[in-house]
């Protein structure tokens, strides 16, 4: 390739038309590559995408892929809602009250720190092997990832804004609606973009502990019967629901954001 | 013109910043800082870079306090040292345009211009058509829809002016606010600026680093030390009105007035 044809004067027009055609390359790429290991390791190891497109189709003609799908996205959604909504709303409450921020700070990072999973058995003898232990357990983890985002959101604000609004009429309520929930806006998206793969494996890894419905007990079942097939199948449609959400994220992002002058191409 | 009672009056005004961590004491930025603005005033200040000028209308506006002083507002006392809280704007009696434009980046040009008007409630017809005429009067009509990131930065900077002049307080602060922009720009803006201050007759107190525009511009023009500032001089400016800015040297002892300044500020 030239340097003209990748320097900054390209069309804009042919470089974004190659970015889909570049994604399907790298997505064939993978599949010849799975392929060969297949063909070197011998289906038993590695089951061929072919093997593996079968039993997802499988599942879906029997329904227990909308079953489990749906429990594990459920558990899920539900514990980055209440983890993420607590996660999001402490920092502005912080924001009131520095003595507060002080006195919580230490004990916020200690709790980050402290493994979740080790806390799993707790969480089961606590909630039982239902639903509710999986969502606490999403809920523990996606809590910090907006939590300490929606912080770093709140310590960017610039007091100069702060100060010129006041001056202009503004009450305490019109600066947190106006300046600080925008400031922060942003942060809490890249937030909720760790948050969302995080909080579907979170609940997958929640199942294999102890669950009777859902993707990640599926793939347990599958591997106490030494079901590799099933085991990726699994795995693959994990894989899928999270581009699928991410995807839908990444609009809801474009638009909210629209006024920042890199928003509308900044994949991050 | 001017009434027994100044329109604002600053007496005494004193201020250090907190002392950095590992330092003892931080220097006084201003000291016994006296003056007053009669109503309807163009006051203009001079001082140079450094003096104390942003702080100065900081603690006037009431978004930062002072150590020392008081400050009446139509001969009431708004703001003592060291005491009661901060009211920012002082219930919307002072405008301020600050250094740097502030513009919301979320905001579009005109949302940022009518924010205040809105969150006064006080965003009419009378007031949609003054914001119409001060959008036209500073050439920003058909920016409205565009968010500052995408405006230059004289753009700006007449956006966050027509939104102090919008919601017309009657006291406006100004820090330097045309130095950002080139010199053909600035000749107009300040015109513009007198012109609109001719309309409204409003009370302004004008900061600047620059001996010409602080003459042209002013009433009457203080001089201001280096930091601590104090009040070295205070001139009258006679120079009859409307002044043609784009022609300084040739309106009537401007030359005069200029040197004696500069002197003062040595
Ligand atoms: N927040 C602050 N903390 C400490 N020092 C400050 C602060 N703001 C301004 N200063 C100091 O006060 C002095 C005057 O600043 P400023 O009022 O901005 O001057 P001017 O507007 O006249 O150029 C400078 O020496 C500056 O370093
Ligand atoms: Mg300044």
């Amino acid at each position: 390739m030239t340097l003209a044809a990748t320097g900054p004067w390209s069309g804009v027009y042919t470089k974004r038309s190659l970015v889909p055609v570049g994604r399907l390359a790298v997505g064939i790429a993978l599949i010849v590559v799975w392929q060969l290991g297949t063909n070197t390791m011998g289906r038993e190891w590695l089951p061929s995408p072919l093997d593996t497109l079968a039993r997802i189709w499988q599942l879906a003609a029997s329904g227990e892929l909308a079953r489990d799908t749906l429990v594990t996205f459920g558990e899920a959604a539900a514990g980055l809602i209440l983890g993420g909504a607590a996660g999001a709303v402490l920092p502005f409450i912080l924001r009131l009250s520095p003595r507060l921020m002080t006195a919580l700070d230490p004990l916020i990072s200690a709790a980050f720190g402290m493994p979740k999973l080790a806390l799993a058995p707790l969480f089961i003898l606590w909630f039982g092997i239902g639903i509710t232990t999986k969502v606490v357990f999403v809920a523990s983890i996606v809590f910090f990832l907006l939590f300490y985002n929606g912080l770093a959101g709140i310590l960017s604000i610039d007091p100069r804004l702060v100060a010129m609004l006041r001056v202009a009429g503004a009450s305490e309520w019109v600066i947190t609606r106006e300046i600080v929930w925008n400031t922060t806006k942003p942060f809490l998206f890249s937030g909720l973009k760790i948050a969302l793969p995080r909080a579907l494996s979170g609940a997958v890894v929640g199942e294999f502990i102890a669950a009777d419905a859902g993707l990640g007990w599926y793939i347990q079942n599958a591997r106490s019967l030494n079901d590799t097939t099933g085991v990726l199948a699994g795995a693959v449609i994990v894989t899928v629901l999270v581009m699928v959400v991410n995807a839908i994220l990444q609009r809801v992002q474009a638009r909210s954001l629209a006024w920042r002058p890199i928003a509308r191409d900044m994949t991050v | 013109m001017s009434s027994a009672v100044p329109m604002l009056e600053v007496k005494g005004l004193a201020k250090r910043f907190p002392p950095r961590s590992g330092q003892a004491e931080s220097p006084w930025i201003l000291a016994d800082l006296s003056f007053h603005v009669a109503d309807q005033e163009f006051l203009t200040m001079v001082g140079p870079s450094g003096a104390g000028k942003s702080t100065l209308l900081n603690i006037i506006a009431q978004v930062d306090g002072a150590n020392e002083g008081k400050i009446f507002f139509r001969g009431e006392l708004i703001e003592t040292a060291n005491g009661s809280a901060l009211h920012p704007g002082w219930n919307c009696q002072f405008g301020y345009v600050t250094q740097d434009d502030n513009l919301l980046p979320w905001r579009t040009m005109i949302d940022n211009v009518t924010l205040p008007l809105k969150l006064q409630g006080r965003f009419d017809a009378a007031a949609r058509k003054r914001v119409d005429e001060l959008l036209h009067a500073t050439h920003l009509t058909g920016f409205e829809r565009y968010y500052p990131h995408e405006l230059s930065g004289g753009m700006r900077k007449r956006a966050s002016l027509i939104r102090t002049l919008a919601y017309d307080p009657p006291i406006i602060l100004m820090d330097e606010p045309f130095s950002a922009v080139d010199a053909q720009t600035r000749t107009q803006l300040q015109q513009d600026l007198l012109r609109l201050w001719n309309l409204g007759r409003k009370t302004i107190v004008f900061v600047t680093h620059d001996i010409a525009e602080a003459i042209a511009l002013g009433d009457r023009v203080l001089v201001l030390s280096k930091s601590p500032a104090k009040i070295v001089a205070d001139h009258r400016i006679d120079i009859k009105r409307p002044r043609d800015l784009g022609n300084l040297y040739k309106l009537e002892g401007f030359g005069d007035i200029f040197e004696s300044v500069r002197r003062d500020l040595q």
